[in-house]
């Protein structure tokens, strides 16, 4: 018998079902768009704030490292429980060197790196490391080097050597000497302006360091760090570590890192870390009071449409308390309304939702979404808070009326 | 001599500063028909939601079925109103949405399970075994009457309650009415209360009670005159 009201009702008074069914529908689509292109937000939020420069940084041990990193276990930084969140690496091995070019000299530091260096690890994807990847703000004028002998130049070490593109620079370090083809001027805002950048092993030779780095920048994905990833592993419970290990933190990828870097020892880059977490973090608050602001928007536009509803159908209720409705049975009639319609809704508004997601992500990431799996649930469960959230107010009034006042002859 | 169905002491109902019902004392036997006369506002309605449990009253005491209704929480009212109590409107009041058949099986779903054959049967006795897929809209008020009676008394109510139920009608279909209640209460025993303010319609009863402003002035048994 509740299904046959329940179907009468509904089809003969659609456009009342029809206006709490968009309220629901409009709730939980906005709510879907939200939730779905907050993750995704992040992800690729997380990707353009790597362009703030490398998270974590990677130094010989004091207790154990002897002063340099081996330049052979670089690669096993891409076989880490976190390599796909690790976006890039540069390995440097920095040392003083005299310059000279046009008859000026200049003291200054001379720095091995990797530029673009094609990196393959057995059972791993082939990737390109380097300073070019995980430093994008550098501004190099002319050409990044390619071959053994070519550098670049921090504009501030060029302008005191008066050198420029295409410039000769003649590098000593202890009676070595090498010299350098500059192919490009770099502009950072930084402290690498102050240095000659060249290919990491040209310079090994040039410092009598062969296979050895001072420092690798490592740039990771990571989340955000909450009271949690603040806490000091070492005082972390069994179940605690394994939760720090597998939440990518900038401290968990971090020690990940050092793990397999013999001697060495991962700091994160706090200044960098935590202004990408606090922006995120933002975001995701942004993101969370829209969808928040979305679902009361709507489930008071379904209250309104209710409360609309329940007046015209004050007669109807009156004459089921007449006949001996209790509360209980005058609440399971319309909260089973509501319900069949918020599922509805749900359902439409995931739909809409999902599609919104989709335009927003082309139109401002020039890229598609895949919906978490997670949802569809979320979106019925928001369709149904919205739904039992408006209908609150509209039932206890339904359940106040009295029989005698609106049956009256 | 059959116990009383309805006992009230002192029933009275005020609606702030006014006295709808002035302390009133009655007995009703059971399967009695009662009917309750006078002019608007006299409180003969006042007095019919009351022994229905859809009103409660101001003070004094009113027993119904051996129930005391001034003891019941409101869902304890409502259980008593489907167990115990058939009512009849003027203004008819059916579920627009719902067919003649669905309207009585509705009072059914609300009693315990809904039983559409029963229904069915019920709809038939007060003939209307050729309507029972119309709505409301498709009825004419007789026929809406009457699809009332069958939602009244689909549960084997004690108690039939009419308030003015043919004050909507003319005088072919108020005859049809009348006749069609005297026949379902000879078949089911049931005790009635008919407020009206029809004499004719009144004089269906075995005993006609007469309210003026609040007060019990009069009484009259079939017949008889006090």
């Amino acid at each position: 018998m509740l299904l046959r009201i329940l179907k009468n009702s509904f089809l003969k008074r659609p456009k009342s079902v029809f206006l709490v069914f968009l309220s629901i529908a409009m709730g939980a689509s906005v709510a879907t768009a939200f939730l779905g292109i907050a993750g995704e937000i992040s992800h690729k939020m997380a990707l353009e704030l790597r362009s703030y420069g490398a998270n974590i940084l990677l130094e010989p041990s004091a207790v154990e490292g002897g002063g340099f990193l081996r330049e052979e276990d670089l690669p096993k930084i891409k076989t880490v429980f976190w390599k796909y969140n690790i976006t890039g690496f540069a390995p440097y091995l920095y040392g003083v060197a005299d310059f000279a070019a046009g008859g000026r000299k200049e003291r200054g530091v001379v720095s091995g790196t990797w530029f673009t260096k094609q990196l393959e690890v057995p059972g791993e994807d082939i990737s390109i490391q380097g300073i070019k990847g995980i430093a994008p703000w550098w501004d190099v004028s002319g050409n990044w080097p390619d071959g053994p002998d070519e550098a670049i130049i921090g504009a501030a070490l060029a302008k005191r050597l008066g050198v420029n593109t295409g410039s000769d620079v003649e590098t000593s370090v202890r009676g070595r000497n090498q010299r350098f083809r500059v192919v490009g001027v770099v502009t950072t805002g930084g402290f690498e302006e102050e240095q000659l950048f060249a290919p990491l092993v040209t310079v090994q030779t040039l410092l009598l360091k062969p296979g050895k780095v001072s420092r690798v920048q490592v740039s990771a994905l990571t989340v955000p760090m909450d009271d949690f990833g603040k806490k000091d592993p070492a005082k972390m419970t069994k179940d605690e570590y394994e939760k720090w290990y597998c939440t990518a933190y900038v401290t968990s990828v971090a020690k990940n890192v050092e793990e397999v870097m013999a001697g060495s020892r991962a700091k994160p880059i706090w200044q960098i870390a935590s202004a990408e977490g606090s922006l995120l973090k933002k975001l995701n608050s942004v993101m969370l009071l829209l969808t928040v602001l979305a679902l009361v928007a709507s489930a008071t536009a379904v209250s309104t449409s209710l409360m609309a509803s329940m007046a015209e159908r004050s007669p109807e209720i009156a004459l089921m308390k007449a006949i001996g409705a209790d509360r209980f049975q005058i609440s399971a009639i319309f909260v089973g309304e509501t319900l069949i319609i918020s599922v509805a809704g749900g359902i439409i508004g995931y739909l809409l939702g999902d599609q919104l997601a989709q335009i927003i992500s082309r139109t401002v990431f020039n890229s598609a979404i895949v919906s978490p799996l997670w949802l569809f649930p979320t979106a019925i469960i928001s369709a149904l808070v919205v739904a039992i959230a408006g209908s609150v107010t509209p039932l206890r009034r339904a359940l106040l009326i009295e029989p005698v006042t609106v049956l009256k002859g | 001599m059959s116990e009383n169905i309805i006992e009230t002491s002192g029933l009275t109902r005020n609606y702030g500063d006014i006295c709808a019902l002035k302390p009133l004392e009655l007995k009703v036997p059971e399967g009695e028909w009662l009917s309750v006369m006078g002019h608007s506002g006299s409180g003969k309605s006042t007095f019919m939601n009351l022994v229905g449990g859809l009103d409660r009253p101001s003070a004094g005491s009113l027993k119904v079925g051996g129930e005391d209704l001034l003891a019941l929480t409101e869902d304890g009212l409502a259980r008593f109103r489907r167990k115990f109590v058939g009512i009849i409107f003027q203004q008819h009041h059916m579920v627009p949405y719902l067919t003649a058949v669905e309207n009585v099986m509705l009072a059914q779903y609300f009693h315990s399970v809904p039983d559409e054959a029963e229904a069915r049967s019920a709809l038939e006795r007060v003939g209307l075994g050729h309507r029972l897929k119309n709505r409301p809209g498709e009825l004419s008020g007789g026929e809406q009457q009457r699809v009332c009676i069958a939602r009244a008394i689909i549960n084997s109510p004690k108690l039939l309650l009419g308030d003015e139920p043919t004050g909507n009608l003319d005088h072919k279909s108020t005859v049809m009415i009348m006749e069609l209640l005297k026949e379902l209460r000879a078949e089911e025993r049931f005790t009635v209360i008919m407020v009206t303010h029809n004499q004719e319609v009144a004089a269906w009863g075995d005993r006609t009670i007469y309210l003026d402003d609040g007060v019990l002035v009069r009484e009259e048994r079939m017949g008889e005159k006090q």
